[in-house]
């Protein structure tokens, strides 16, 4: 594969693979280091490439590994809470209060998310964040199809009933 | 979009039946903050609401790939470069192999050596003092010698004896 390819097939989803990486870790800098080793990979086995029907779902596969793998070796734990309150836009927010209550919801989808189990975890940020089809899933989790719907089909049951208990009672 | 149509695609959502297009719809309809929404459908708003910051994640500042790239060399021809990255360990290996052969090689010469010097040098300095030495070790040996010839007659009786024997 030429410097061009890859340049012009690989580096547009860098971001993807950031926000990937990203989620996975919660850290910027980690995220970072490992979409640039992914990258890495990408062009060191650019052999491979030929070979590859979904590109996009391969780099997204070895960022995953990656992550697991960094994840795995700094026994990284989840943060419960999710500190992110500077990062709402808050000109949108018609009152301080507002904006405080929607950064509450926030925190607490995202703590309803976080618990989920990793495989629904992804499946789940795969699919709806970042848009990708039953197939690409399946490709990036190294899965059959019908898992990805069995699963993303259970993520969501979850989901909504942590959803329906927070509406009604506020946990 | 009409609040039903929401509904039967938030219906298919949760059961994990919704295409893309059909996810996207809902994505831009949370995305509006109705402000009178029903009750069931504000259950998905904060999911959607959540799903669109998570997507808006701040982006780094990437170093240009360009150049991590070029610097980094291709695999192209790893067999060749392998021969030549290794060529001082082959000659460490031919170094070390001409050492040993020249260091036993000194050994062999040197012994050699020794042995010709030990070989030519004479055990005692006066003609004299050599000469009785000599003499007597000869003696030595002429006396040890007369000794199995005295045994040797006896044994010549014997074959004398039976000489006789057999004649008669």
């Amino acid at each position: 594969m030429s410097l061009t390819l890859f340049l012009s097939q690989v580096v547009p989803v860098r971001q993807k693979l950031y926000r990937f990486a990203y989620r996975l870790l919660e850290n910027e800098e980690d995220a970072m280091d490992v979409t640039q080793d992914a990258l890495m990979k990408v062009w060191q086995q650019q052999e491979r490439m030929a070979d590859l029907q979904n590109m996009e779902a391969w780099c997204m596969r070895i960022v995953r590994n990656l992550a697991l793998d960094k994840l795995k070796a700094r026994k990284y734990r989840r943060a419960e809470e999710l500190d992110k309150a500077g990062d709402m836009p808050a000109q949108h927010q018609p009152s301080p209060y507002a904006a405080a209550e929607q950064q509450d919801v926030m925190n607490s989808v995202h703590r309803i998310i976080a618990a989920l189990p990793e495989k629904y975890r992804t499946i789940i940020q795969l699919r709806d964040i970042d848009g990708y089809s039953y197939q690409e899933i399946a490709e990036i989790l190294c899965v059959e199809m019908s898992e990805v719907k069995i699963n993303l089909h259970r993520a969501r049951k979850t989901v909504r009933e942590q959803l329906q208990k927070l509406q009604v009672y506020g946990v | 979009m009409e609040f039903n149509k929401v509904r039967e695609l938030l219906d298919r959502y949760w059961d994990g039946t919704s295409t893309l297009e059909e996810e996207e719809a809902l994505r831009s309809f949370f995305s509006r903050n109705i402000a009178n929404l029903p009750a069931d459908l504000k259950e998905a708003q904060p999911l959607f609401g959540y799903f669109a910051a998570e997507h808006d994640i701040p982006m780094p500042v990437f170093p240009d790939i360009e150049i991590v790239v070029s610097q980094t060399q291709t695999p192209a021809g790893p067999v060749k470069q392998m021969i030549w990255q290794h060529w001082m360990k082959y000659a460490a290996m031919l170094l070390v192999a001409v050492g040993i052969g020249y260091a036993s090689r000194q050994a062999q010469t040197k012994q050699t050596r020794i042995m010709a010097s030990l070989s030519e040098k004479d055990t005692y300095d006066d003609p004299e003092k050599a000469f009785a030495v000599t003499q007597k070790a000869l003696q030595l040996l002429s006396r040890n010698l007369n000794k199995g010839t005295a045994q040797m007659q006896k044994l010549a009786y014997f074959n004398e004896a039976t000489e006789k024997i057999k004649a008669n």
